[in-house]
């Protein structure tokens, strides 16, 4: 394996372990109270319909919060998993690069005959390999939880909207990588890659029910995760497509700059 | 058929955008192989900017250079089979071992010998067991030296490299430094220690608010300095008659001292010292420090 890659991964074992058993709990606390609430779903049901439209959509835009699909959309697909590996994606985005630059290990790593390309390359592919990791984990805890306390949604429809939480948590860090790698500081970076996320969580469920709203949200990767309609097994090709396109184009322009750019 | 130079810089100039005037200027020089080069200048003088544009962390503004016959910018990754590189901020990895980061580097070179690595750390008595973040300052710097040699390269870019060493550490680098020059390495060295360019260097090359002021070789410098003198009267010197010599200079009077720069015949000199009561004459062998000095005062700018 390619020593960067390698090393890179290496370095960030413990942390990675802590996100999964973190990421782990938190999907576990949220699925273990179903059988709960889906004892007194009908009331629960009733207090939620009467909420304001705009409060329902920052809940998934759906009343169904105690279906099966309804209750694990509301409780990790639509905001809390997407957010958790946001978080990881744009630490990882915002560090992997820039934090060698800030050390001047970079300078290290650059002395050796290794070109920027397969730096970056070789960084990029560490942070997927970390983000997998954890993304793996809450895949395995949501489907052995959901089997423990009878959520009964197909496990291949959580496998998908898993896949595509990956993906728009991936965008998210490829965004935060193009800011370092056009030089751009850790902070500055880590900001705005979390702006795209939160905002455009806020602003695409908004969208629903503010006209004005549809159009911004076109530009946030967050309007391309459609969780509720993946786990009624409406899987969007086009979105993952779009999502995929984000990243390429990050990736891409990171490269064009991170090249040719003077290190810090 | 004549030697090409193994690091060849031809109008160099490196301006960072928001600035008003370059880092770097106009700077030409050439290294040759088995040549040890000291590029002196104080902070801020340029000095790191060159280094960091010849190992393509900074792309110039202007100019040229090549190392080894390839573009330092096009050809970067295969001149670096063939250079060692010591930062003058050498950072490393602190939760890394020193073995680990060696391997590492190692590893990434593709060709190098952990053999001669050990035998580096073995000679400069490098700690490589422990973590690097808890090592002192000269302990991490023996890693980057071992780094920058292991490989046996055959350009070596230093930047400060003894800074940290103690003074029997510094003895074993500048033996690593002559067998590599032995091996007919090129080396490219920044330092602030004049003793240790005046010990090691060939040639030195000065450098001032980005631009190169001076070269000169070591042994020109040696000759130049034979003729000066430190010179102690018993009573007053008589400083207006010796300005009357022709060549003579007097560099500095206190009290009963002067120091003087004799270009040409020294008869005339030693007529007049036999005139009066010495009581001491020392002739400085090389003195880089004054050199340096020289330039950096306004009046030393050529």
């Amino acid at each position: 394996m390619n020593p960067i890659i390698k090393w890179t991964v290496w370095q960030r074992r413990i942390s990675t372990l802590w996100w999964s058993i973190g990421v782990s709990f938190f999907m576990f606390i949220n699925m273990i109270f179903y059988p709960t609430f889906k004892d007194q779903a009908a009331e629960l049901q009733k207090s939620f319909e009467s909420l304001p439209d705009a409060a329902l959509q920052l809940f998934g835009g759906s009343s169904d919060f105690f279906s099966p699909v309804g209750f694990l959309n509301s409780q990790i697909f639509f905001i809390m998993l997407p957010l958790l590996l946001g978080i990881l994606a744009i630490s990882l985005g915002s560090t992997l690069i820039a934090r060698e630059e800030q050390d001047h290990t970079v300078e290290s790593l650059l002395s050796r005959p290794i070109s920027r390309t397969k730096l970056l390359f070789s960084k990029a592919t560490a942070g997927l390999i970390l983000l997998s990791i954890v993304t793996l984990v809450s895949l395995v805890t949501t489907v052995v939880v959901s089997k423990v306390v009878d959520i009964s949604v197909p496990t291949i429809n959580i496998v998908a909207v898993t896949l595509a939480c990956y993906v728009l948590a991936v965008s998210f860090g490829a965004i935060a990588f193009l800011l370092t790698a056009i030089g751009k500081t850790r902070g500055l970076s880590m900001g705005i890659g979390t702006v795209m996320a939160l905002g455009g969580y806020i602003i695409s469920s908004l969208a629903g029910t503010v006209t004005w709203l549809k159009g911004p949200s076109y530009i946030f990767p967050f309007h391309y995760y459609e969780s509720e309609a993946i786990l009624r097994g409406h899987f969007s090709w086009s979105n993952i497509i779009i999502l995929t396109l984000v990243i390429a184009f990050c990736a891409l322009l990171s490269w064009l700059f991170f090249r040719k750019r003077d290190l810090a | 058929m004549s030697v090409k130079p193994t690091i060849d810089i031809r109008g160099l100039t490196k301006q960072y955008s928001g600035t008003a005037s370059p880092s770097l200027s106009d700077l030409t020089l050439q290294v040759m192989p088995g040549e040890v080069y000291g590029f002196l200048g104080p902070n801020g003088a340029g000095k790191s900017t060159t280094i960091r544009v010849l190992m393509n962390f900074l792309q110039p503004t202007a100019g040229s250079a090549e190392i080894l016959g390839h573009d330092i910018v096009n050809d970067s990754v295969v001149i670096k089979q063939s250079v060692g590189y010591l930062a003058g901020d050498f950072d490393v990895y602190p939760k890394m071992t020193g073995t680990q980061f060696i391997s590492y580097l190692a590893e990434l070179h593709g060709n190098s010998s952990r053999k001669y690595a050990s035998e580096i750390a073995k000679r400069l008595q490098a700690v490589t067991n422990k973590k690097l973040g808890e090592l002192s300052r000269g302990q991490r710097q023996k890693i980057g030296i071992i780094q920058a040699f292991m490989h046996k390269p055959t350009v070596l870019i230093l930047d400060e490299p003894s800074s940290g060493l103690d003074p029997l550490m510094q003895e074993v680098f500048y033996e690593l430094v002559a067998e590599a020059k032995q091996r007919g390495a090129a080396i490219f060295i920044s330092s602030h220690i004049m003793a240790e360019v005046q010990k090691i260097c060939d040639r030195v090359g000065v450098i001032r608010e980005g631009k190169l002021i001076t070269e000169r070789s070591v042994t020109d410098l040696a000759t130049e300095a034979a003729q000066t003198f430190d010179v102690t009267f018993a009573g007053k010197p008589p400083v207006q008659v010796l300005k009357r010599i022709p060549g003579l200079t007097v560099t500095n009077h206190k009290d009963t001292q002067v120091t003087l720069h004799m270009h040409g015949e020294l008869q005339q000199l030693f007529k007049l010292l036999g005139q009066h009561k010495i009581v001491s004459i020392d002739t400085r062998t090389l003195d880089l420090e004054e050199m340096f000095l020289h330039y950096y005062s306004d009046g030393g700018v050529k």
